[in-house]
């Protein structure tokens, strides 16, 4: 081993340099810093336009009172008290907790069952990993709209239909305030899971052999080898995709917009669909403070939980 | 007036002059372009192409004017979005809820003095016209069609479930049990109500509660005090209530919009629902009906002296930032097309060759825009070219004039709308839905509301 | 099918075992199908019901052709509804949005990676700390800033650089591209240095060749947001010549009759998935992050 690399020497004097330069424009162009900004130009144009700025703006007009036609004015916390007076928003935080509990329960279990089967098929598991991804593929609007088909409460609907054939009655699907909800979130799994799946089986696939070999040296069954090999193994794939679930599904508005329009009586109201009411769902204008305070409230919740996680699953993770 | 009347004058004779530049020149002059909303979304070809001939022939009326015709259709949400991002047509639809407050705002260009100069202005319907006015008394819209709330019922249906074709129902009890007939007997769905979050169950809702005498608001503007739980939504919310749950009578899907009740109409799956009396025209250009299922007959109303039917409408208003020629442009349009097939015969008559050459509706009963003498009169023009079957409207046509026609709740009446969207869901899917609690809530959300003018 | 190599989970030893190799291979079937019924089914009635005459499809929804297809569906769905020209719509956001995402995160990540200005620390904590805000955030003031643009006074409504644009900044992106330009070799860079490469060679001749597997990772990510946008192209593009299918379908719905209807939807479905089949192995390696995520 080399003491220090001819490259080190190298960088130790380019360094030295530097720092005996005087930064002029001129030396500035010449070393580099001129082409250094023009590539750096997409980035900051395009995140500084689309990105800081209206995350800026968010803050700034939670705190005002917005109407295109005058100037905005300040209302200091006004929009953040009426949102949280409003009696939607308790329905809407309610309603998005039970999606994400019940995707999670149905969405996140079941790929991992499947991704493990999956992994171990000897033949054609291209033809396994093809089919889980197809429903994901599919443009989602349209997804949704053939659920919808499906979901048609009268007794020749497609799902009722296919149920009738065992003798289980009509279900209402999308016409029930009990029913709304879950039937939103079985849609949602078949649509994404495939997705997961495929994280999952690529995880899976990294897991290093020699282990799996040395505990079955060490007597240990299918059962304990999964739990004591693979999942530890699979932990952070686990627990990102968790954090990502839940982060996703907590804004979830295509289902509840195309399927119910956050009905039947507000049964499947989400807090980004109150967002997109606040703001879109007035005919003579829209109430953007609201919109932005509910959507910071949102976002300071999910960074919190995301902060929570993430103390809570450093330990489990280090092991 | 004499000023407006100079005005007037003044741009007419700068018309004028500018048109006979053109001739005189002969080469393309300064031409206005603007555009107009046409038809809804997915409206069939015909109708399409039949518009396109209106426009032509407006064109060719209008040499220095061009119009280019932009889809079009006012949904409670949809509209704000538009509105704010500025890409309405020149000449664009509100109904009648929207149009003042709209007026008040700003957000439509001032027609007043246009509208004043028409020939016809003095036979103008007053309250038809009242609602076109903002509360500094500008006229900022003009109307395109007023519509009384209707009872549409499916004939075939009717006469399969051993009902009188001819004879629809005139009470509330009568409509339940034709109900009960229809689903028992055919098993389609009998009596539907509208049921959608988009402000039209709680539209529907509110049509219901007219019938029954009640009112859901008292006095006007910010002011205004809500008054939604009153009796009458009580007995309305429990005749759906009976209809859902005990006689099982009204189908199995209940967020029916404006555009699927009419589509599950012509489809034949539907024996009776309330909407407009003037959704024929949709129900032809979209959905395609077949004529001879279709029955109008006028709301049932309760023998209450507050009963009356709810009327509606829709105006055509020009955007805020036309300049003069285009708000001039714009205004000669609405004229031709909205507003002469009903005080000009030469022009009621060209239209309806149009629109009969496209295989489109002429004849949807509507309520008179201009005095009923008017009215009359323009119906015996088009008499010839009637192609809808009238007679099967006829208990319509001969009842409405008979009913009190009620104006849509005053202060901000969309929002009264969609705070009464979930308390209908609730009775058409919980069995167990606490009316009472529900109404109070939607009370307090729609007070609110009145109070902040939105 | 070279690196998909089996985890040996189970041995060799283990699957000669009877209930094993029955138990595993009754479940690895039950999951085939599963996945059959469960993924393909939906689109197998799909593909049969977009040619069945609507009524039959309300009637016998499971049933086969009682009476005969109705191949004026998808004609209909053609001209009428006019399917072709939303899905170009769609094709075209979606390519926007794939050039400029590469473009912002490949110059960026560049930047960020290899030429490393002095205020790299600060752009690079600026990019962390969006990854962390959920989208929802920027909904309102995006829309206000796209309506009623600060400087220039002219709405962006119904332009499509209003897609294009904020697709490019995605912080994800650029957090890839440069964790995986960090991991190229710097003698490669010194080397073409001393060559007198400049920094537009370096990135054009060496770095972008070299960045195969991460810009499939990246332009696989940008083409299924692009499908999966619905809410900010329908705010965004209320002129319908210019929506996307996603926009597009649902507003016609109730004025489209049901045959017609699944059928412009098998249109719509029809480019995905072949493009689906063809290019599987891309598709499936790079959503499977291409170990772009460590366990």
């Amino acid at each position: 081993m080399d003491t220090i690399s001819e490259i080190e020497v190298e960088g130790a004097a380019l360094a030295a340099q530097r720092r005996h330069v005087r930064r002029t424009p001129g030396s500035w162009v010449r070393g580099g810093g001129f082409s250094t900004f023009v590539f750096m130009l997409p980035l900051l144009l395009v995140f500084g336009a689309f990105s800081w700025y209206p995350i800026v703006r968010t803050v700034v007009m939670s705190l005002q009172h917005t109407n295109l036609v005058q100037a905005p004015t300040w209302v200091g916390l006004d929009n953040f008290s009426r949102v949280i007076h409003d009696p939607q928003t308790p329905i809407a935080v309610k309603n998005t907790a039970y999606f994400a509990l019940l995707a999670l329960v149905f969405g996140y279990p079941i790929p991992l069952a499947a991704a493990v089967l999956m992994s171990e098929v000897r033949r054609a598991r291209g033809l396994y990993s093809a089919l889980a991804y197809l429903p994901v593929v599919i443009p989602p609007v349209v997804a949704v709209l053939l659920w919808k088909v499906f979901y048609d409460g009268s007794s020749v609907g497609v799902f009722n239909t296919i149920l009738g054939w065992v003798h289980l009655g009509p279900y209402p699907w999308l016409q029930s305030q009990q029913w709304a909800m879950p039937s939103l979130v079985l849609e949602s799994t078949w649509a994404n899971a495939g997705g997961t799946v495929i994280i999952y089986l690529a995880a899976l696939t990294g897991v290093n052999a020699e282990l799996y070999e040395a505990a079955s040296v060490d007597g240990a069954g299918l059962w304990r080898k999964v739990w004591h090999v693979t999942m530890p193994q699979l932990r952070g794939v686990l627990l990102v995709t968790m954090i990502l679930q839940i982060i996703g599904t907590a804004q979830v508005f295509l289902e509840p917009f195309l399927f119910t329009s956050g009905g039947p009586a507000n049964a499947t109201l989400t807090v980004l669909l109150e967002i997109y009411d606040y703001a879109f769902g007035n005919s003579l204008g829209g109430d953007y403070g609201s919109a932005t305070a509910l959507s910071l409230m949102l976002a300071g919740f999910l960074a919190l939980f995301s902060l929570v996680y993430m103390r809570a699953t450093r330990a489990w993770s280090q092991e | 007036m004499k000023s407006i009347r100079m005005v007037t004058a003044v741009a007419a004779a700068g018309l004028l002059a500018v048109c006979a530049t053109a001739a005189a020149v002969g080469s393309t002059t300064k031409s206005v372009t603007i555009s107009v909303a046409s038809l809804i979304p997915g409206s069939t070809a015909a109708a399409i192409q039949q518009f396109n001939q209106q426009v032509a022939e407006f064109e060719k009326a209008n040499p220095s004017i061009k119009v280019q015709p932009v889809e079009y259709q006012w949904t409670g949400p949809t509209f704000a979005a538009k509105l704010a991002a500025g890409t309405l047509p020149t000449v664009f639809e509100v109904p009648f809820t929207d149009a003042r407050t709209l007026g008040d705002n700003g957000q439509l260009a001032d027609l007043t003095a246009g509208v004043k100069a028409l020939p016809y202005f003095s036979k103008y319907n007053k309250a038809v016209l009242a609602e076109a006015t903002d509360a500094k008394g500008q006229i900022v819209a003009l109307p395109k069609g007023a519509y009384a709330q209707a009872l549409h019922y499916n004939r075939k249906l009717f006469v399969q479930a051993g009902l009188n074709p001819n004879k629809p129902p005139t009470t509330w009890q009568q409509v339940e049990a034709d109900s009960l007939a229809i689903s028992q007997k055919t098993g389609k769905a009998g009596y539907v109500e509208m049921g959608k979050d988009d402000n039209t169950a709680g539209w529907i809702l509110t049509t219901l509660v007219y019938a029954l005498g009640g009112r859901m608001e008292k006095g006007i503007g910010t002011h205004a005090v809500a008054t939604l739980d009153n009796p009458q939504t009580v007995a309305a919310l429990n005749l759906l209530h009976h209809m859902r749950w005990t006689d099982n009578s009204m189908g199995s899907n209940f967020d029916y919009g404006w555009s699927d009740i009419n589509q599950a109409f012509a489809a034949g799956d539907v024996g009776m629902y309330i909407s407009g009396s003037d959704v024929y025209t949709n129900l032809v250009q979209a959905s395609n009906i077949n004529p001879s299922i279709y029955g109008l007959a006028p709301l049932p109303l309760a023998k209450n002296k507050n009963a009356g039917v709810l009327g509606g409408g829709t105006l055509a208003a020009v955007k805020p930032t036309a300049n003069a020629a285009e708000k001039a442009a714009a205004l000669k349009w609405i004229e031709f097309y909205y507003e002469d097939p009903l005080i000009s015969k030469a022009q009621a008559i060209r239209n309806a060759k149009t629109l009969v050459a496209n295989k489109q509706p002429v004849g949807v009963p509507a309520l008179p825009l201009f005095n009923k003498k008017q009215y009359d009169l323009a119906n015996t023009w088009i008499k010839p070219y009637i192609n809808v079957p009238i007679g099967q409207m006829k208990p319509f046509t001969t009842g409405i004039f008979n009913q009190q026609v009620i104006p849509e709740p005053e202060a901000s009446t969309q929002s009264v709308y969609h705070s009464l969207d979930a308390v209908v869901e609730a009775v058409l899917t919980d069995r167990n839905a606490n009316v009472q609690s529900m109404l109070q809530q939607a009370n307090t959300a729609a007070q609110q509301a009145i109070s902040n003018g939105s | 099918m070279s690196d998909e190599r089996s985890t040996q989970l189970i041995s060799p030893s283990e699957w000669r075992r009877p209930l094993v190799r029955f138990g595993v291979g009754g479940a690895q079937l039950l999951l085939l199908v599963g996945l059959v019924v469960i993924g393909l089914g939906p689109l197998l009635w799909l593909a049969k019901s977009a040619i069945m005459p609507t009524n039959d499809t309300i009637t016998h929804p499971m049933s086969f052709f009682p009476h005969g297809a109705a191949w004026s569906n998808l004609r209909e769905a053609w001209v009428n509804v006019d399917v072709g020209r939303y899905f170009w719509n769609t094709v075209v956001l979606a390519l926007g949005s794939w050039v400029s995402q590469l473009v912002v995160a490949t110059t960026g990540g560049y930047a960020l990676s290899v030429l490393r200005p002095r205020y790299a620390r600060v752009v690079t904590g600026l990019l962390l700390t969006t990854l962390f805000v959920p989208a929802v955030v920027l909904l309102v003031p995006l829309y206000i800033e796209i309506v009623r643009p600060p400087l220039i006074h002219h709405s962006f409504i119904n332009s499509y650089w209003a897609i294009w644009l904020p697709a490019g900044a995605s912080a994800f992106n650029v957090v890839i591209v440069k964790r995986f330009f960090d991991n190229l070799p710097r003698e490669i860079f010194e080397a073409a240095r001393i060559d007198g490469a400049g920094p537009f060679t370096l990135f054009t001749k060496i770095v972008l060749p070299l960045s195969k597997p991460i810009l499939g990772v990246v332009s696989v990510f940008a083409v299924l947001a692009s499908w999966k946008d619905f809410l900010w192209p329908l705010l965004v593009l209320t002129d319908p010549n210019k929506q996307p299918l996603s926009v597009r379908l649902p507003t016609i719905q109730s004025q489209t009759e049901l045959g017609v209807f699944l059928a412009a939807m098998f249109i719509a479905c029809l480019v995905p998935v072949a493009g689906f089949l063809i290019f599987q192995r891309s598709f499936l390696r790079g959503s499977g992050l291409g170990g772009a995520i460590k366990g």
